[in-house]
């Protein structure tokens, strides 16, 4: 944990003395590295405000709530704990929504319950697949990446059971 | 996505019509004054390594680390574009590094690279960014920092417990979702290819001769 706590403050350090030994002026660049994110979130701002409308709308529609009963046997039948359902489905959609269930389920569970490291596996071994879709392609016209979303849900669900599979003999 | 929004969102509305309309507005506007506040927060950490990695393109550490990198990019991508290389360079290190507010900046700018690119055929740039897409979606970390915290603060007896089944599960993920992207999208650009060359034959009147020879 320490030497995690080291490493960016020394990135920030090496590349800072660095720049100044390769006399870069480090002032301007840095203000010019900075300026460029203001843009950058106004053309990101759209695909995260669409994308959090829909997932808001899932969920209070009931469609949602209705969707993980179906699906909960299947995944029950993989192995995967009934109590990570709702993990598995805001996992890829929401990286805040699926900290503030895995702190929910972590609180009900406990962290070091079977229960709780799978939730914990799930969530720190898959990234939200949804809104790097939308995020990472919001400038793009050239938008055929279907297929490559549909691979990837697919090899979410595939590792979902796998983590709990590594959870229990782990 | 076009498919997925419009189905979802019509779907989700007209069950809202029926249980609880009134909650229709409130639930759109609260989700748009969270992408607000999320947005807001992505700015300060955009601010903060934007400026730093400025730093590095300046002082060609970006560069020197692209070049490294050639080969197996080249390789991945199939493409050849030095300024794509070095963002998707960085893209990759900020990733492994853990630093998820790095690396979305330099996928944003390697993404639009590709897509205005005039030196790469259509299939290509679908590939190079099917493949960026993916490589993205996994969650490629040395130290998956935000659960051992999370962990902690939870009280956890073994924090760094779950490190190695993260590590393991996202290769798992890799290792299914790369090869497929590679075949589903590798497939399109042979396809292209071959009727691109097809029509260079034509064009110069061997392609006959040559097919029936074989």
């Amino acid at each position: 944990m320490k030497i995690v706590a080291l490493v960016i403050p020394a990135l920030f350090l090496f590349s800072f003395a660095y720049a100044a030994a390769k006399k870069v002026n480090v002032y301007e660049t840095f203000i010019g590295g900075v300026k460029k994110a203001p843009p950058l979130i106004l053309s990101v701002f759209p695909y995260i405000a669409a994308i959090m409308m829909l997932s808001t709308l899932f969920e209070k529609s009931g469609l949602s709530a209705a969707f993980l009963e179906k699906a909960a046997p299947f995944f029950s039948a993989a192995g995967v704990p009934a109590e990570l359902m709702e993990l598995i489905l805001v996992k890829p959609l929401s990286g805040s929504g699926a900290t503030a269930v895995l702190s929910r389920v972590l609180a009900a569970h406990g962290t070091d319950s079977y229960v709780g490291r799978c939730a914990c596996v799930i969530f720190g071994g898959n990234e939200t697949i949804f809104y790097v879709g939308a995020v990472y392609f919001s400038g793009v016209k050239h938008k055929k990446i279907t297929a490559a979303i549909f691979i990837c849900v697919i090899s979410y669900l595939l590792s979902v059971i796998f983590a709990c599979f590594l959870c229990r003999i782990m | 996505m076009n498919v997925l929004f419009t189905a979802v969102f019509i779907f989700s509305a007209a069950l809202l019509l029926f249980s609880a309309p009134q909650e229709f507005l409130p639930a759109l506007l609260s989700a748009a004054s969270s992408s607000a506040t999320l947005c807001v927060a992505l700015l300060s950490s955009y601010a903060v390594f934007c400026g730093l990695s400025a730093l590095w393109e300046k002082s060609g550490v970006a560069a020197a680390l692209a070049k490294f990198l050639r080969k197996p990019l080249k390789r991945l991508f199939k493409s050849d574009d030095p300024e794509f290389a070095e963002s998707v360079c960085m893209n990759i290190s900020a990733n492994l590094l853990g630093i998820g507010a790095l690396a979305t900046p330099y996928g944003v700018k390697a993404a639009k690279l590709l897509d205005g690119s005039a030196y790469i055929g259509e299939k290509e740039r679908e590939y190079a960014l099917a493949m960026l897409f993916t490589l993205n979606a996994a969650s490629l970390q040395i130290v998956p920092t935000s659960v051992i915290a999370l962990r902690t603060a939870a009280g956890s007896a073994a924090p760094s417990s779950v490190v190695l089944p993260i590590l393991l599960s996202s290769a798992f993920f890799l290792a299914i979702a790369l090869p497929c992207t590679k075949l589903v999208y590798g497939a399109k650009l042979r396809r292209e290819e071959k009727l691109r060359r097809g029509k260079k034959r034509k064009a110069f009147g061997i392609g006959s001769a040559r097919r029936a020879e074989i």
